[in-house]
Parts: structure tokens; sequence; C-alpha cells
């Protein structure tokens, strides 16, 4: 009887036993369910955010980033703003998306340069052939001008002329800056017909004082003459249009220690520091030109300037300020691009102003006046003027001042010059009194007689 | 006279008057002489050309002073065209520093009809 109750008592016990145990694996179980399922959840909420943050960062790079970088390509002033989430820098994520804007601005760029040398190259085509036929134009208008000289007529021949001029001038520039040659060879030439024939190009040359203190004679070699002329026409012409029309600009030629300078002062506006740096920036030719970083309309003056000071080693200098308020801007010619002409044989063009200094070594006074024939004061000038076929020549002036106030505008001395001339004087002077002083003794030692020879000799040669 | 090389003039033509042609007086003609008067010319502005005469004025002065010149021999002279030689004559001339004087005219020819009188005349008088 006992053995039924142990038997039940063991069979519930191990009953109980694995019901709890088996209540206990279930419950485990459950609560490691509830604890993967949080998980899940957790990890679907971040990769929902991770995604959603992700195609935020996308669309963000194509609305905002994308354009931006394409533009910084042409204005390199502006930003290209960072990601929406700060964090990506510097992840993967953030490296890849910069990587997209760095491959998308090489590209943009390549495709820029190609595009506008293709428009460079067209535009030279264009405006070569524009250029040869206002060459011809010009010829033909100047064979009519020497033909014709009914005033009227004449009026309008040199209006043609001029405006032909402006034309060619505006062809030629545009050319020089879609990289093509100057379009013109031209014989060594005076620098002061460089500069008055960039000047003639103009609208509003009357406006332009050109003062030359060259040596006579100083010349640029053949292939700086037309360069010299385009860089001068424009800096004249920026000038004149940023300063008001009853004001002059002025024109300095003057050597330097290195060649020759064209100085070029107006009296206007002056420029603010950005466009002063602009403007620096260009006409020192360091960057390559982009048609489309001109502007519209184009401005193609400063960028035709650095052209050509780079490619024939010329100065141009727009950062200082003139004293008369505007800009000063400053043409440097180094010597290796200047040579000599002989003046008398090819003297600069009549128009040219004449140099202000005076040719040193022969003509000393100007004779007192005008047309006074005077043929015992400068017989050398008539005669030896004339040609060996008896033409009267033209010669080179020597006196852009009159007389009484020749010393005034005479340039000042050199030390050494003044120096020179006072230590002859006091030499001669020393040696005068030594000879008065040596016959004085002579008579003193009693030969008196040779002595009153001498000094009759003296006079009667004077007399004779 | 001495050659230049043949090339295009980089100074044009009407920088010389500044773009007038027509001149002041209108009696200037191609073979009318030009000669200075004597006239002094007196001092510019410091640093400026006399009288504030162009620069082809002043070259057109250099130029008669070895003598008396027709308008067409100074502008050989100055390689400038007639019309712009005359505007700046007739400037020095309105400034008394240059005297003009007209071409003298080529002699009348003689009247065929007059000489054909004449001699009608002549003959009468010997028939007589």
């Amino acid at each position: 009887m006992i053995e039924l109750p142990d038997l039940v008592a063991g069979g519930l016990a191990v009953g109980t036993l694995s019901a709890l145990a088996l209540g206990g694996g279930l419950l485990r179980a459950r609560r490691q369910r509830a604890r993967a399922h949080a998980e899940i959840a957790a990890l679907r909420t971040r990769l929902d955010g991770t995604v959603r943050a992700f195609t935020a960062e996308v669309e963000h790079l194509a609305a905002q980033r994308v354009p931006a970088a394409a533009r910084q390509v042409a204005h390199r002033h502006l930003d290209v703003p960072g990601p929406l989430q700060p964090l990506t820098v510097g992840t993967p994520l953030g490296i890849a998306l910069e990587n997209v804007l760095l491959a998308l601005q090489s590209e943009v760029l390549s495709q820029r340069t190609r595009v506008d040398a293709a428009a460079q190259a067209g535009m030279r085509g264009a405006t070569r052939e524009i250029q040869a036929a206002l060459y011809r134009l010009q010829d033909a208008l100047r064979v009519l001008q020497q033909r014709y000289d009914d005033p009227e007529l004449a009026q309008t021949l040199f209006r043609l002329d001029h405006e032909n001029e402006q034309s060619l001038r505006r062809a030629q520039v545009t050319a020089v800056v879609c990289g093509a040659w100057v379009g013109l060879a031209r014989e060594e030439s005076h620098v002061v017909d460089a500069v008055t024939g960039g000047q003639a190009r103009l609208a509003g040359y009357q406006r332009v004082r050109v003062h030359n203190h060259l040596e006579p004679g100083t010349a640029l070699v053949s292939h700086a003459v037309e360069p010299v002329a385009i860089i001068v026409a424009e800096l004249l012409d920026n000038a004149l249009r940023h300063s008001s029309p009853d004001t002059d600009v002025v024109v300095g030629l003057e050597h330097v220690h290195h060649g020759v300078c064209v100085t070029i002062d107006d009296a206007g506006l002056g420029m603010t520091h950005d466009e002063r740096e602009r403007a620096q920036r260009l006409v020192a030719g360091d960057e390559p030109i982009l048609l489309t970083a001109l502007g519209d309309p184009p401005r193609m003056g400063l960028a035709a300037i650095g052209r050509l000071t780079r490619q024939f080693d010329l100065g141009v200098d727009v950062s200082s300020a003139s004293p008369y308020g505007g800009v000063r801007a400053v043409l440097r010619v180094d010597s290796h691009l200047l040579s000599k002409v002989d003046p008398e044989e090819r003297p600069p063009a009549a128009s040219t102003p004449r140099t202000t200094r005076r040719p040193a070594p022969e003509r000393t006074a100007p004779s007192p006046t005008y047309g006074t024939e005077n043929p015992v004061a400068e017989p050398a000038g008539h005669h030896g003027s004339r040609d060996a076929d008896g033409l009267p020549q033209r010669r080179r002036r020597s006196r852009v001042a009159v007389p009484e106030d020749s010393a005034a505008v005479r340039p000042a001395r050199r030390p050494e010059e003044a120096a020179a001339a006072l230590g002859a004087l006091q030499s001669g002077t020393a040696a005068a009194r030594s000879g008065a002083d040596e016959p004085a003794t002579g008579q003193v030692a009693g030969d008196g007689t040779d002595q009153t020879d001498q000094t009759d000799h003296a006079e009667g040669g004077a007399a004779r | 006279m001495t050659g230049r090389p043949a090339g295009r003039p980089l100074v044009p033509a009407y920088l010389s008057t500044g773009g007038v042609a027509r001149p002041s007086r209108p009696h200037m003609e191609r073979l009318t002489v030009l000669a200075l008067t004597g006239e002094p010319l007196r001092q510019g502005p410091p640093q400026g050309s006399p009288e504030g005469l162009p620069a082809a004025g002043l070259a057109l002065l250099e130029a008669l002073e070895g003598g008396s010149l027709a308008v067409v021999e100074a502008a050989a002279l100055l390689r400038l065209p007639v019309s712009a030689v005359r505007v700046l004559a007739a400037d020095l001339e309105d400034r008394r520093l240059v005297l003009a004087r007209p071409p003298i005219p080529p002699a009348g020819r003689f009247d065929p009809d007059l000489l054909k009188r004449v001699a009608d005349g002549l003959r009468a008088l010997k028939h007589d």
C-alpha cells in the first residue's frame, strides 16, 4: 500500500519538476523572443533613419551642392555648401560624396575650356577676315586722301578713316584676345610714332596730350611696334572712357633705367580696390583667358593687354593712382625691344610731338626768330639741310622753347656736367693768371723789350 | 629726297589737324606759296608747344625755315595729304606766322580773233 503513494508521489514530483523546467524554458524563450523583437525594431528604426538621412544627403547633393560646385568652376569666390549632417564629413559616405563633386568640377572645367577654345577659334577666323578687309579699306581711303583735296570730300575721308581705325582696333583686339597674331608686320618705328598711332585709333583722341621726353631716334624693334600701339590704345581708351570729357589724358614718354616708360594719367574717378586688383591680374596675363569670363558685353581691352604683355615681354602696371586723381597706367618697354632709327633719315611722322630733349652736341643757340634769313648765324642750317637733289629738307626741331627762357626749359644739368664746366672755368682762369704772371716776372728780370714785342704781336694779330 | 621704305603709316593724316579738313581760309590752293613772316613764336604754357600749335603746325614752320614752299611741296615733305597742309597753313596764316601768296595765274592766251583783226587791219593799211 505504501508503494503506490510513493510511486504517485515520485511521479508527481517528476511531473512537477519537468513542468517547472518546461515552464522555465518557455518563459526564457519568450523573454528572448521579446528581446529579439525589440532589437529588430530598434535596428529597423535605425535603418530607416539612415536611409532617410542618406536620401536627404543625396537630394541635398543634387539640389544644392552639385550646382554650387559647377558654378564655383566659373566663379571662384562662390562657396559650395557642406553636407546636411556635419557628421558625415570624413566617413566613407562623406568622402564618396566629395569625390562626386570633384569629378564633376574637373569635367565641367575641361568642357568649359574646350567650348571656349572652340569659340575663340571661331572668333579668330572671323576677326582675321574682318581685319584684313579693314586694312584694304584703310589703303583705299588713304589713296583717296592723297588724290582729292576738296575740303568737303577731305572732311568725309578723314571721318571715314577715323571710323575705320576704330573698327580696326576692335577687330584687332578681339583677334588678339582669341589668341591670334597682331595681324600686321611693321618696320622699326619711333616710339612716339607707335604711341601716336595708338592714340589715333580712339574716339576722343583730341583729349590726349603726349609729352615726348625721349632721345630723338628712340625706336621699337619691328615686332614690338604693333603690340605697343595696341596696348597704348587700350590703356588710353580706358583712360578716356573713365574720365570726364572736359579733362585731358596726359601721356609721358621717358627713358628709365631698363628702357622706356609710357605713362598714362587720367583725371577720372579712379578704380576701387577690387577693380584695381582685377585689372592688375588681367594685364599681368598670367591666367588663361576665357571669353565667358570677360563679361557681357565682353571687356576685351585688359585681356588683350595681358596676352600681349606675356607674348612680347612688355610690362604694364595699373596698380597706382594718378596724381590727377584717376588711374596711372605705365607701360614699360625693356631695352631689348628698343633700337635706334636715324631721325634725320627717317623722321617721325609730322603730327607726332617733338621731343623736349635737345640734340646735345651740335647746334648751340637757336636763332632768335623764325624766318629771319640770317645766313651768318646758321649757314650750315640752310645749305647743310639740302639734299643731294637740292631739295630743301625738313630739319629736326631743336627749339621747342624760345630763346629768352631757353635756360629754364633746358633739362637740368647732371652734377658731373656742372662740375666739369666749373672745373674747366677754374683751370682756365688759373692758366690765364699763371700766363699773366710769368711775363710779369720776366719783365722784372730785365727783358723788357721782348715783352713789348710780344704784346705788339698779339695786338697786331687781333687787329688782323 | 630720302625715301621711306613703303609701309603702312602708323599715324593717320587726320591726327595732324585734329580731324579738321576745312581750312579757315578758302583761298589756299595747291600752288599757293607759303613763306614765314618772321614773327617770333611766343612760348606757350610750360611743357606745351609754342602758342599751342599742333605738332604738325610746328613741323610745317620748320619746313618753311629752309625757304618758301608751295602747299603741295610742303605736303610732300611732311608726308601729309594736301588737304591737311591747307588746314595747317591757314591756321598759321591766322596766327600771322606764315604768309600765303596765291599762285601766279598762267599768262592769258592770245585771242585768235583779235590777232586776226589786227592782221586784217595791217593788211588793209598796206593795200591803201
